[in-house]
């Protein structure tokens, strides 16, 4: 019997229902229309029914798109999540998009500036070596107004801050765990090397404080924004080149892990299936492909996590499951794990979208609309008035904090305090004070 | 996690949900996963219990406690003869207390059927409604405006309207035009229900209707008085109108269904349970005799649900709970349980499509025994630990019996409290 830390070769598939041939599912009875955060607030998106099943029969391969505003799907999913009949709605807006990218429809000004915003490893390339002056650039006035001139980004959009030393330099110095009895490989994507390192620390520690050595190999970008801002070609690149990079430690019996829910979503699921991807490896890498925190779900299951001595935290704090986490289709793993925490008392959003949708909310024309999308989660937020809240996607963390002012973490942060490693961030403020 | 797991429950039905509310208030560690939201946000938001027996009498059933007790005589196993009239009861009685504690009353009982108009302006029965449909009672004689709004489709004031003077009513219709939303393109029920909620949209309502009434003493609208279980929106037209106001359900989304999704789900939530939509249950493990988890689609992979007891509400057909296929099948899709269909798929139907008693193929789904275990064939339950709620249930038809509602809610209500 394997065990649930190794990674499973023997996969059996069965290549699910062509996208587009799933409108014919539809029923026509607007539940997406009800649960669709984007149509709620804005006319320009006249809802899912109508950009997916309906506007879909008229979509046809090298003709026009008959509808551009297909555009203004944020791409959350809630329709998807909502369909009592399993219409692949989100999907075939992706694929619509990728179309209308493809015949050229879009300004120059637009395609140049969701090339860029789609490039997450490129920006963090370029602009982490020599971080101070990216952050003045990105969060100074100056930088902000030529940002929305040139290229439409959002002048209020939620930019992240580029972090003094990347997650790879910090992984190089660290000794190899001397106890390790297992070992897993760490999908970090691009907003942990870049930007949020601690968010990769704390995965690291927690890994190894389970027994586990953590290998972090060369590795791209998902490409999920690519596929979400229509360049599927793109993306067919990086996906090809991470499988490469990958589906040897997977056929060394070795999962991968990851603490960006889209990137892991996009490994396991939205790569292959909008790009129709699916080769024996990209079917090995997705099937062995987890969230950190379903896997430590199933760790726990298998009376394989630690549980004992859990350092406790006296907060109570808001929980925002990520769109991108909850189309992994899984429950709320995180919580459960959080739940293992002594004191802490997590209080779970209802709302259902920030907004901010992965590269969505950046945009000038969108800005406002993700702003008021995500208004109920930003209401919930102050409602609850913690010190900070808890959510696992980044552009999600960087939207909250930008609409709110309250600081974000990551669920693993709070469980790397608790195994008893020093907090750092915003959480060393908070806990710290309280130890 | 899989520690001290009680109940999983496979759909968001009002079966599935009730069944969840009443396992969770009882402290059992639930679980409700559905492939997407349920038929709550369909129906009519009133709870039908039995508008018409038998099927093919057109007079209306009067009092619906009465012919229950004959119908349970005449049909020892269909899903009321299961739970009786008693339990019936039980289950209306605690959501009615369950309604009323959110503020958003359900009148009624099984004394006697309301007689609501219908978006098509027929008669409706039904047991119980809300505080907002309760002035549309066409047993009174006083008469009635029916007012849509220009930039809502699919409802037609007229259509009520001039069915209703047909069958004797005294009704009038009024159309009116709320510039308001002509900013938008599409106003669906749930989007004109926000805007309800905005003291000046209402102030423009009523400043359009008021010089229209004419001779009318109550005022029916479409239903859009609000997305959340609430009085306040009614209550403030009424005191500006200073008659009645009704709701007309009409087309989903529905607003009335909506408001009771969210006051089952809030009490759930409240208790501790659970709900995961978007999680399609696809099969199971099981030991032989006993299912050791349900297996729901997830991406890359399907997940487990290791649970104790499963219960299965995923609706019949039209829920999508039970799928037929061209060879005369039909199958029971999350435990592959067996459906009780005539065997050739020629018996089926019967020979006139709109045929007054119905088709048989409406009354297939599960035969369960007592304990509202699936049965093989005979009468040995297929698995001991997997038990059926709602109108997944074999020997009934809701639809046209109009007891769709009280199906659900009563069996619901019954394998919640058994598991309980």
């Amino acid at each position: 019997m394997r065990n649930v830390w190794e990674a499973n070769t023997s996969i059996e598939f069965e290549k699910a229902e062509p996208v587009e041939l799933t409108l014919d599912h539809c029923i026509k009875c607007n539940i997406c229309v009800t649960a669709c955060p984007v149509t709620a607030v804005t006319d320009l998106f006249p809802g899912p029914k109508y950009e997916a099943p309906q506007a879909g029969r008229f979509r046809q391969p090298k003709q026009a798109s008959p509808d551009y505003s297909v555009d203004y799907c944020s791409g959350c999913r809630a329709c998807n999540l909502a369909c009592p009949t399993g219409v692949k709605i989100a999907e075939i807006n992706a694929r619509a998009r990728n179309d209308i990218v493809e015949e050229g429809k879009q300004s120059g000004r637009n395609k140049l500036r969701n090339n860029l915003i789609a490039r997450p490893e490129l920006l963090g390339k370029f602009g982490q070596p020599v971080a101070p002056l990216a952050n003045f650039l990105l969060h100074g006035g100056v930088g902000r107004f030529f940002a929305n001139k040139l290229f439409g980004f959002a002048t209020k959009a939620p930019m992240p801050v580029f972090s003094r030393e990347r997650f790879s330099n910090w992984l190089k110095k660290r000794p190899a765990p001397a106890n390790a009895t297992r070992k897993v490989v760490y999908f970090r994507g691009c907003s942990t090397e870049y930007f949020e390192p601690r968010v990769g620390k704390a995965a690291v520690q927690v890994m190894e404080a389970n027994g586990f050595e953590v290998l972090v190999p060369e590795q791209n970008c998902c490409g999920l924004p690519l596929l979400s801002n229509g360049e599927f070609d793109a993306a067919r690149a990086y996906h090809g080149s991470n499988i490469e990079k990958l589906v040897g430690y997977v056929k060394q019996g070795y999962v991968i892990v990851g603490t960006s829910t889209s990137c892991t979503l996009t490994l396991k699921e939205e790569a292959p299936e909008l790009l129709d991807y699916y080769t024996e490896d990209a079917r090995l890498l997705a099937a062995n492909t987890y969230d950190i925190d379903e896997f430590l779900t199933m760790l726990y299951d298998a009376g394989e996590l630690k549980t004992d001595g859990l350092r406790p935290i006296p907060l109570r704090l808001a929980y925002h499951q990520p769109c991108q986490f909850k189309a992994h289709r899984i429950g709320h793993p995180s919580v459960e794990i959080m739940e293992l925490i002594p004191e802490l008392e997590i209080v779970e959003s209802n709302a259902w979208c920030c907004g901010v949708a992965g590269t969505y909310g950046y945009k000038e024309e969108k800005y406002q609309i993700a702003m008021d999308v995500g208004r109920p989660l930003f209401d919930f937020i102050h409602e609850v008035n913690g010190p900070i809240n808890v959510c696992d996607s980044e552009t999600c963390r960087w939207q909250i904090t930008a609409a709110t002012g309250q600081a974000s973490v990551h669920p693993i942060e709070l469980l790397s305090f608790a195994y008893g490693y020093p907090p750092e961030g915003e959480l060393a403020k908070v806990l710290l004070p309280l130890s | 996690m899989s520690t001290q797991n009680d109940v999983l429950v496979v759909g968001a039905g009002l079966a599935g949900l009730t069944a969840v509310w009443q396992l969770a208030s009882h402290g059992k560690k639930v679980r409700l996963v559905s492939k997407g939201w349920g038929a709550t946000h369909w129906h009519s938001g009133c709870v039908d219990v039995l508008g018409y027996y038998p099927v093919d009498d057109p007079e209306p059933v009067e009092s619906p406690g009465v012919t229950l007790a004959k119908l349970i005589a005449d049909q020892p196993e269909h899903p009321y003869a299961l739970v009786g009239v008693a339990g019936v009861e039980a289950a209306l009685k605690a959501f009615q207390a369950l309604c009323a504690e959110a503020g958003y009353p359900l009148h009624g009982s099984l004394d006697k059927n309301w007689l609501l108009p219908s978006a098509v302006g027929t008669f409706r029965p039904t047991c119980l409604a809300p505080e907002t449909m309760i002035a549309g009672d066409l047993r009174r004689d006083d008469p009635m405006l029916v007012v849509g709004i220009k930039q809502l489709v699919d409802f037609y004031p007229n259509i009520i309207a001039e069915n209703l003077v047909k069958q004797g009513v005294d009704a009038d219709h009024l159309m009116v035009d709320l510039p308001p939303l002509a900013q938008r393109n599409f106003n669906t029920p749930i989007i004109i229900g926000s805007k309800m909620e905005e003291a000046s949209f209402r102030a423009e309502l009523v400043r359009q209707i008021k010089p229209k009434l004419g001779g009318a003493r109550r005022v029916g609208l479409p239903a859009i008085l609000g997305r959340l279980p609430s009085l306040a929106i009614k209550n403030d037209l009424e005191q500006q109108l200073g008659l009645p106001v009704f709701e007309i359900p009409g087309l989903p989304p529905s607003l009335p269904g909506i408001r009771l999704h969210t006051i089952l789900v809030q009490a759930i939530e409240r208790a501790g349970g659970r709900i995961y939509h978007g999680l399609e249950g696809v099969g199971i493990e099981s030991d032989g005799g006993r299912v050791t988890a349900v297996l729901t689609e997830a991406a890359a992979r399907n997940k487990p649900h290791r649970f104790n007891k499963y219960v299965v509400a995923t609706g019949g057909i039209l829920g999508g709970g039970i799928v037929t296929n061209h060879e005369g099948q039909a199958r029971e899709v999350v435990f592959d349980l067996p459906v009780t269909v005539p065997n050739s798929r020629l018996d089926w139907f019967e020979q006139d499509f709109m045929d007054p008693k119905g088709h048989p193929v409406y009354r297939a789904g599960l035969a369960v025994n007592e304990q509202f275990q699936p049965l093989n064939g005979g009468s040995q339950p297929i698995y001991e630990n997997v038990y059926a709620a709602g109108t997944t249930l074999s020997h009934s038809e809701v639809i046209r019996e109009r007891s769709f509602e009280g199906v659900a809610l009563a069996t619901g209500f019954a394998v919640g409290n058994l598991l309980a």
